[in-house]
């Protein structure tokens, strides 16, 4: 039995065979099943004429509808067969690999960030918790507290930012310690990071803005040996195992005991160089024990409580680590700066 | 502070200290030294040589042929000096050595002959070597030193250190100073000078010499009067000690005072006696106006404030800063009145600072000097003058004062000093330690003693002061490193900088450069953010320049700098984030300090792309859905875009959380990017931080998977331009259809076809049972429900 559908169906998928025959890629298979069983194929389009088949030609021309789809799906299985067995052995395809891939940009961190967030994750592995404070500060936190001189020449408006009100932009993070402790009983250990301010003229190595990242450890019986020990576990962790370091006397008005703390070079481990001035040393940290004048400011008894403190730059260990000649290229944002860290 | 190591010898035995290992050994006991240099060194190739023989020259009469031993061979030199006699030893300049000539020219020692004679090097006078003595013939050295030993090792010259004192140690800045800590370093004695017996021809001094009317800041003051010396140039030994450490020679008297200062750190003045007006010194606060030239030259004019030394008629000197034009020394005096007096430290301090007057005087009076020097510096200076300026001491001292001060004592206990070094320091080692610093120990058993400082050390007032010394002196590298103490820090929560951190992390993942700039812009940057006017501005009182004279109100105006500069350095693809601290004076707006978030994008989407995705450009979509991402990463759903103005932008959403505007998005104000060298548009967003890390995510709870498939359903319509995808979306959210899981935006285009000002719109439905799968009549009969309410409600033409 046979009418103008079935002939058209039987044409159809003998057509479809030899195109699946030829077919090279899952492409053109794919091609081909949307051709004839697609949404708008010819299958579809045919069995919609089934209601123009006169009623008793309708059962032959259903088998033949499930006939051709069965032949059609045979035929498709051996061209995804074919293709897949030939891919199989030859390892050949047809795309160019070497072209670039569509990359998932990734984003860069700013290397003072990174300097910071290194510190931060060293010194919170030891303990220590981040704190904050404000950036305008008055003279109480920033000079008196910390038992800097009335005529000390920090205090100076030529070396400090001062607003109308007679506040400042704070020199040091070291005012986060004073807030830390008035508002904390001991023990206290914290680091504070952050964004001070001195009135600098901004050159290769002076910026009137920069970063510091500062420490305090307060509690019983804490030694110049604990600050020595802090310090040279954070020197390995930053700068690798080989890294040394010692403490030479030094004066800050808030510490008592004060050291400055250096670091064995980086650059030439020890030997000297250009950067170290042929020292061998780079002077990393300013340091010390907290002086009691700033304990008793905060209403801790000296006798009982003792504690060091620290303080460092970071732009500084910026440009080292990267080896930054000009601390302004920190500041200028350049993408092609940005992109290197 | 400069220091000379020949100089510094004087005191202390240096032996054995290269100026190398004194270096390190001074900047190790917090005596830093910043930079050294060597001078007057002989040089490298000069060595020790014997001559064996001695010949006269065939062609010249003046010139001998030597045979000279160096140590390893026998030369042949030719020589033309007197003395080049068999059996001498002297300095031979080897084949290579270079001099140095005074104009800075290099001369080079090479193989020659001289007079058809060869000559295999050059022996040397004193002179050709740069050192004092005899200039006639070949510096004669010892016979016992032995044939190639390096000159450098017999005349080592002089290093210069240049010292940085730290503020709390005035007691360091000099050469005796130095010396005298350093003998407790290196374990040796400290020698001071020795000073001559003065006697004065009078034994009195005339009555009213010296008043001081302001005691509280001129505490002592001593004069001398000689009489009939000779103003002439400083002996050689004089002018090189001065020159040594940068000094220039002016005069036998003046250099004197100089040479006390930098021998023993008391500042002294030498008045011409006979310029005195009355011949007398009254210590005084200037009148207000007082006019007075300093010996500089500069012209000053008085308050009352400021302390003077004055004759009977005006101010001589502005007191410890600096003396007068007309009352120095100079060649034409013949009598002289020396000065040695302690000021009031901070009294100088300010003076100086005021009148932008400083000198070597005021730098060590504003730090504070040592009473009992004042003493011993004027019994110095005043030996040193009868010795090379003749005269006669015609007064013995004249000391006012108001009595010599005793400092307090500072309880020692000697745990509290081991628990704060950390370091295992016995009772006799701390003893010790103090009593070489010259620190009194008294009422001592074997817990603690008390100590009592010595005038010249200011710096010693407690029980920690007591502690740096002792650490210093026993060494802060034999200090142990015990391991690192480490307890639980405290909460998360408590940290800050984690909010921080995380934000940035996330704008970086997203592919973000972070960006940092100056906290301190100029007015006109800090209202590119037109949210602000003048009156919100933080204001600096004392700015650095314009160009840095307020606190950055917003991230907007540097970050738009930023996107500027690097397209005119043809960086032109830019996707820029800053997360910083701004400022703000208005209560009523914000906080003084807050962050804020500043996004930036412009340029190519994929410049490392090829084909067409390279040249797609970044749209308003891309910046909204970065910002949908952070609200997605903190699980915040409750956020919607709605359309705002704001005059940093061209067009602009804000972005609404929980009711609350938390910053805007938009296409910068034209305005600002029309002098950018690009047509591309910069798209901005300005965030409050604040609230965005501070957000807190609704809490997490798994939702379970369905094992039911789902089923969709795509309905599109023809809508006008003015319908916005929020309204469709509100509309079939209200529907609260039964089993709608999710409704996505899958197409939306515009098109003639359409008609103008239509758009057509197509949306994708998910329904899904979770307990059963759905059939399609479950799902038709709501879906086509919807169609039709949105075909009324909204005036769309479904397709
Ligand atoms: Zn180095």
């Amino acid at each position: 039995m046979s009418n103008a559908i079935i002939e058209q169906l039987n044409s159809a998928v003998a057509a479809a065979e030899e195109k699946l025959k030829a077919a090279t890629s899952e492409n053109d298979i794919e091609n081909v099943r949307i051709e004839m069983n697609g949404r708008k194929g010819i299958i579809p389009a045919l069995s919609k004429e089934m209601k123009n088949v006169p009623p008793e030609q309708r059962k032959d021309t259903g088998i033949a509808f499930n006939d051709a789809k069965n032949k059609l799906q045979e035929f498709l299985d051996a061209a995804v067969d074919r293709i897949a067995g030939s891919s199989d052995s030859s390892g050949e395809c047809d795309i160019d690999l070497t072209l670039p891939g569509r990359k998932w940009q990734s984003g860069r961190k700013h290397p003072i960030s990174t300097v910071m967030d290194d510190c931060v994750s060293i010194f919170r592995r030891m303990g220590f918790i981040v704190v904050d404070g404000p950036e305008i500060e008055d003279v109480y936190h920033n000079f008196d507290a910390l038992n800097t001189p009335a005529d000390h020449p920090s205090r100076d408006p030529g070396d400090t930012f001062y607003f109308g009100d007679g506040r400042l932009l704070r020199t040091q993070t070291s005012p986060v310690q004073i807030r830390t402790m008035e508002n904390n009983d001991p023990p206290i250990r914290i680091v504070a990071p952050g964004r001070t301010f001195r009135r600098d003229t901004p050159d290769a190595t002076h910026s009137m803005n920069f970063h510091q990242i500062e420490g305090l450890y307060i509690d019983r019986n804490v030694s110049l040996g604990d600050l020595k020990s802090a310090l040279l576990y954070f020197a390995h962790e930053m700068f690798g195992p080989k890294v040394g370091i010692r403490m030479r006397p030094h004066f800050f008005p808030f510490t008592e005991p004060s050291v400055e703390v250096d670091f064995s070079c980086i650059m030439c481990e020890g030997k000297g160089c250009r950067i170290c001035k042929n020292s061998g040393w780079l002077e990393i940290a300013g340091a010390g024990m907290v002086d009691p004048n700033v304990l008793k400011n905060v209403g801790y008894d000296p006798d009982e409580w003792s504690g060091y403190a620290w303080g460092m730059g970071i732009e500084r260990i910026a440009m080292l680590r990267y080896r930054i000649n000009d601390i302004r290229f920190l500041y200028e944002n350049d993408v092609r700066f940005l992109e290197q860290f | 502070m400069n220091l000379s190591y020949n100089w510094l010898a004087e005191y202390i035995d240096l032996s054995g200290y290269t100026p190398g290992e004194l270096a390190e050994k001074l900047t190790m006991a917090g005596i830093e030294v910043e930079a050294m240099e060597e001078s007057a060194l002989v040089p490298e190739g000069v060595v020790v040589a014997k001559i064996l023989e001695r010949a006269p020259h065939p062609d010249a009469d003046k010139l001998s042929v030597c045979k000279v031993f160096d140590g390893k061979d026998n030369l042949q030199i030719v020589c033309g000096a007197p003395n080049c006699d068999a059996g001498k030893t002297v300095p031979l300049a080897t084949i290579g050595t270079v001099f140095i000539n005074a104009d800075g020219s290099e001369f080079k020692i090479k193989k020659g002959k001289l007079r058809g004679v060869e000559s295999m090097g050059m022996l040397c006078s004193s002179d050709e070597l740069g050192l004092d003595g005899d200039h006639s013939g070949l510096l004669e050295l010892d016979d016992k030193l032995e044939a190639g030993t390096p000159l450098r090792q017999i005349f080592a010259g002089d290093v210069a250190y240049e010292l940085e004192i730290t503020p709390n140690r005035p007691d360091w800045l000099s050469h005796w100073g130095v010396a005298r800590d350093l003998a407790c370093l290196i374990k040796r004695e400290a020698k001071m000078p020795k000073i001559g017996k003065l006697i004065a021809a009078p034994a009195s001094a005339p009555a009213g010499l010296v008043s001081v009317e302001a005691p509280e800041l001129c505490p002592r003051y001593t004069a001398r009067v000689i009489r009939n010396v000779k103003v002439q140039d400083s002996p050689e030994w004089l002018k090189e000690r001065l020159l040594s450490i940068g000094l220039r020679p002016i005069n036998n008297i003046v250099d004197i005072t100089n040479f006390v200062l930098h021998e023993l750190g008391h500042p002294l003045h030498a008045f011409d006696l006979d310029k005195l007006a009355g011949q007398k010194i009254i210590v005084r606060s200037a009148a207000e106006g007082e006019k007075f030239v300093a010996l500089d030259g500069s012209e000053l004019k008085l308050a009352g404030r400021h302390l003077v030394i004055a004759d009977a008629e005006k101010a001589v000197a502005l007191a410890g800063v600096m003396g007068g034009l007309d009352s120095g020394v100079t060649e034409g005096t013949v009598n002289i009145l020396l000065e040695s007096a302690t000021f009031q430290p901070s009294g100088i301090r300010s003076t100086s600072r005021e009148l932008n007057m400083r000198s070597d005087s005021s730098y060590r009076f504003e730090r504070g000097t040592d009473w009992d020097m004042v003493e011993t510096a004027s019994d110095r200076a005043t030996d040193l003058i009868l010795q090379l300026a003749g005269g006669e001491l015609v007064t013995p001292l004249v000391d006012v004062n108001t009595g010599r001060p005793r400092f307090e004592k500072v309880i020692c206990r000697f745990d509290r000093i081991r628990s704060l070094i950390g370091a295992d320091i016995d009772n006799e080692e701390i003893l010790r330690i103090l009593s070489s610093l010259r620190l009194e120990v008294s009422e001592l058993d074997d817990r603690q003693c008390y100590v009592t400082p010595p005038l010249f050390r200011l710096d010693i007032e407690r029980e920690a002061d007591l502690a740096e010394e002792i650490a210093r002196i026993h060494g802060l590298d034999a200090i142990p490193v015990p391991p690192v103490k480490s307890v639980l820090g405290g909460m998360r929560k408590d940290d800050s900088y984690y909010k921080n951190q995380e934000l940035r992390d996330q704008l970086i993942a997203l592919g973000f450069y972070e960006c940092t700039h100056y906290s301190m812009v100029s007015e006109e940057s800090a209202l590119k953010d037109t949210a602000f006017n003048g009156d919100d501005l933080v204001r600096i009182g004392n700015p650095l320049s314009l160009e840095l004279a307020c606190m950055r109100p917003s991230l907007t105006g540097e970050m738009l700098a930023t996107v500027e500069r690097n397209i005119s350095r043809q960086n032109t693809d830019l996707k820029l984030f800053e997360l910083g601290r701004v400022f703000c004076a208005n209560k009523d707006m914000y906080p003084e300090e807050r962050h804020e978030l500043c996004v930036v994008l412009s340029g190519r989407k994929h410049p490392e792309r090829f084909s067409a995705e390279r040249g797609e450009l970044y749209d308003f979509y891309d910046l909204k859905g970065v910002i949908e991402s952070l609200f997605e990463q903190r699980r915040v759903q409750s956020f919607s875009f709605r359309k705002s103005k704001d005059g940093k932008f061209d067009y602009c959403a804000e972005i609404v959380v929980n009711g609350r505007v938390c910053g805007h998005a938009g296409l910068v104000n034209k305005a600002y990017t029309k002098g950018f060298k690009t047509k591309n548009p910069v798209f901005m967003a300005v965030i409050q931080a604040d609230m965005l890390m501070n957000m807190k995510a609704p809490k997490t709870l798994l939702q379970q998977l369905s094992q039911f498939p789902s089923t969709t359903r795509d309905v599109a319509f023809v809508a006008p331009d003015t319908l916005l995808h929020s309204e469709v979306m509100d509309f079939i959210v209200k529907a609260k259809l039964k089993f709608l899981e999710k409704v996505e935006l899958f197409d939306i285009f515009r098109d003639d076809s359409l008609g103008s000002g239509k758009k057509s719109m197509a949306y994708t439905l998910t329904f899904r049972n979770p307990e059963r799968t759905l059939t399609d009549k479950e799902v038709n009969s709501s879906f086509d429900k919807l169609r039709e309410n949105l075909a009324k409600n909204l005036g769309v033409e479904l397709r």
